[in-house]
């Protein structure tokens, strides 16, 4: 049932906000290197990156982004919004990205989990948002539809995001990770599920894939927190992209998955520490949430670039007058469609 | 190859929870000789046995179990005239022992479904996860990647809003199969050697205003906040559909749960599911059902409910009514179905009348 795609439909992106990728890039080796990666260096990392051998990779820096972005946009590509600019250069159909600090996990055979190929499995099989099956993914093998489920609807959709899930450090954020400090993901759940039409959920940018040519604009770096730091948890920005992106595929009937792969995700940071900023992040959602609950795009809006437009318009609206930050977001989310026009669907290469 | 656990004394937990609290409700046509293997787990709740089919025929249960019986002649004796919302000769009299129970939950299982092992080789508990997701509360309005964040090792992530980790109450906890899995007549012909044997380690809630089928075999809930919704339909002898009782109690009951703000969980706990049916069988009592489907499901994803629906009695007479206004020019069965429904609720009623209804004058 799924579509064939070649290697060079893929493009691995990776947000560099280590200096050193030698331990990452050898870990993932096996996996990675059949494939063309981008890897985008934060542009607040002052030091050289160290890269291995043995890859086909464009690496980009901050005077790429500079050249390519200039001083015309509001948008901000430091920290893990450094690889949105990934996003925005990649010619792939699909693209694939885990954080710096994720390596390959185990299965629960004791095998090494091949992220790409589930996350391309779950792109290239259909979605289906219109009716929950018991039995989740029905493309998997050795599943089907249940009985009850209604045949019309048993070809599903187009998946345009697959969403990971991460062993080890889970992606809580810094209250319960303060809360729980030896807690530690052992679970393996081996499930892929379709995240039901109209429900929203928090999408984790730490271990995600896409279809860039059905909704690429729809993930964008526009949200950022005053405190904002290098710790996942001191973000908030794939959260509000991931809020975006769901809206948007609700709207044009494209699928959501959760669940495998799992990565493996290295124990850093201080959540304690992380917590005087995050609670920025915490009263935030608390707005948000409702206004993607009632946001509405009207039927003409037929193309992701589209659905960012209106979806900016109505954050400037109904988000803008509680809190400066939505407006430069709405700001922000416009500036992004406007990049991708002119840079993201013509032709580009690193500078010399 | 996955297979039936056998050691389950060593899995039985040293205290039966909610024992007086829950009842366990069986159909049976054949006989319970499954309750051997269930011993351990079901031998300290009390059994609800809906004996279907001949009524002379006697079913024994085996010794040790503490149970009330209910064949035909019963249902009909203590019905009357409103025994006609009740099914004969298909599982679906079931809901019969929703009824008469006195108890705050219920868990129902079929004849044919045994104790499934996990991954590690342990027997499961299934009523033990059961009521452990009963009893937690569960997240209907917006979706936890972690899948239920209230299970031991798990939390909500990033990004869940503060303000919805208290959850809502669960009404329904639904379990799913090893071995035979719940498909219908058309897949089951088409892979007759289909097995299920992925254990997949979640329990999760089935987010707001998305529907799902609802499989009988394996089921719970809080009889004190869903019961009524629980109505299995007309099914079997003499009526033109089977295999979607369950199907229509879980639609029915879905949209009730979402209007009232209840929770339904699905996943663990598994069961062993022993027999395949017969698919050719299962194709004529279904095929009327497949199609009809088609105009069902929209009905139900349509519906809204009134705000004055604040019981699950008021919003099922209300869907029923909306039943017999939509779904009749499907086919006139669904005329007979929403005379049923309303019969269904008259009956419940009756049985489990609230404090200030009781004739005798003392509080319930």
């Amino acid at each position: 049932m799924s579509i064939p795609v070649k290697d060079d439909e893929i493009d691995i992106v990776i947000g560099a906000l280590h200096a050193d990728l030698t331990s990452f890039m050898n870990a993932w080796r096996p996996i990675f290197t059949r494939f063309h990666l981008i890897i985008v260096k934060d542009p607040d990392l002052k030091e050289e990156l160290r890269i291995p051998e043995g890859f086909n990779l464009d690496v980009y820096k901050k005077p790429d982004i500079d050249h390519v972005v200039g001083t015309s946009t509001s948008i901000i590509f430091s920290g893990y919004s450094c690889r949105y600019f990934g996003y925005l250069v990649s010619r792939k159909k699909y693209i694939v990205s885990v954080d710096d600090d994720c390596l390959p996990a185990k299965d629960n055979k004791g095998f090494l989990v091949d992220a790409v190929a589930q996350h391309i499995t779950n792109l290239t099989t259909p979605a289906t948002p219109f009716f929950f099956n018991t039995l989740y993914d029905p493309f998997t093998e050795g599943a089907d539809f249940v009985r009850g489920y209604p045949f019309s609807l048993r070809s599903g959709v187009t998946c345009a995001l697959s969403c990971g899930l991460w062993h080890n450090l889970a992606d809580y954020d810094a209250p319960t990770q303060a809360l729980k400090p030896e807690e530690r993901n052992s679970r393996y759940v081996d499930a892929v599920l379709t995240v039901p039409a109209k429900t929203l959920m928090p999408i984790s940018g730490i271990n995600i894939a896409f279809n860039r040519d059905a909704v690429g604009p729809a993930l964008l770096p526009c949200l950022r927190l005053a405190g904002e730091g290098k710790f996942r948890w001191e973000t908030m920005e794939d959260i509000w992209s991931g809020m975006c992106v769901k809206v948007i595929c609700d709207h044009l009937g494209l699928g959501v998955k959760t669940g495998l792969p799992y990565v493996w995700r290295n124990d850093r940071g201080d959540a304690i520490a992380s917590l005087r900023k995050e609670w920025e992040g915490v009263k935030m959602m608390e707005e948000v949430v409702p206004f993607f609950q009632l946001v509405r795009l009207p039927q003409e809006a037929t193309t992701a670039e589209d659905c960012v437009v209106e979806v900016a318009n109505a954050v400037k609206e109904k988000l803008g007058p509680k809190d400066p930050m939505f407006a430069r977001t709405a700001k922000a989310m416009l500036d992004w469609v406007k990049l991708w026009k002119s840079v993201g669907v013509s032709s580009y290469s690193p500078g010399a | 190859m996955v297979e039936p656990a056998t050691a389950t004394q060593a899995a039985a937990p040293a205290v039966a929870q909610l024992k007086d609290e829950l009842d366990i409700v069986i159909p049976t046509i054949r006989n319970l000789d499954f309750l051997e293997m269930w011993r351990p787990f079901f031998q300290p709740y009390h059994l609800i046995i809906v004996q279907d089919g001949d009524p002379s025929k006697t079913i024994k249960v085996p010794d040790g179990f503490d149970y009330e019986l209910y064949n035909r002649n019963d249902i009909n004796r203590i019905l009357g005239p409103k025994a006609s919302c009740i099914s004969f000769k298909d599982s679906a009299c079931r809901c019969f022992g929703y009824m008469v129970s006195k108890k705050k939950y219920i868990f129902t299982i079929d004849d044919d479904c045994f104790v499934a092992k996990d991954p590690s080789g342990k027997a499961i508990n299934a009523l033990e996860q059961h009521i452990k997701n009963l009893l937690s509360p569960s997240t209907p309005f917006f979706f936890n990647t972690l899948y239920d964040p209230y299970r031991e090792g798990a939390d909500f992530v990033r990004g869940y809003p503060f303000s919805l980790r208290e959850g809502v109450p669960t009404a329904v906890s639904h379990g799913l199969w090893l071995n035979i899995p719940d498909y219908d007549a058309p897949t089951q012909l088409v892979k007759p050697l289909e097995r299920n044997t992925r254990f997949v380690d979640a329990v999760l809630t089935i987010p707001k205003g998305t529907l799902f089928p609802m499989c009988g075999m394996n089921l719970a809930f809080d009889r004190e906040l869903i019961g009524p919704a629980m109505y299995f339909g007309l099914m079997g002898d003499g009526q033109p559909i089977g295999r979607y009782d369950d199907m229509w109690a879980g639609w029915c009951m879905k949209v009730i749960c979402d209007h009232l703000g209840l929770g339904v969980k699905t996943g663990l706990p598994y069961i062993y599911h022993s027999k395949a049916s017969n698919p050719f069988v299962n194709l004529r009592k279904e095929y009327k059902g497949i199609y009809w489907q088609e105009e069902i499901i929209p009905f139900f994803q349509q519906a809204v409910l009134p705000k004055e629906c604040t019981s699950v009695q008021k919003c099922y007479i209300e869907l029923a009514k909306q039943v017999k206004e939509k779904l009749s020019k499907v086919d006139p069965y669904f005329d007979k179905l929403a005379e049923a429904m309303v019969t269904w609720i008259e009956a419940w009623d009756e049985l489990n009348p609230t404090a200030a209804a009781v004739p005798d004058g003392k509080a319930k």
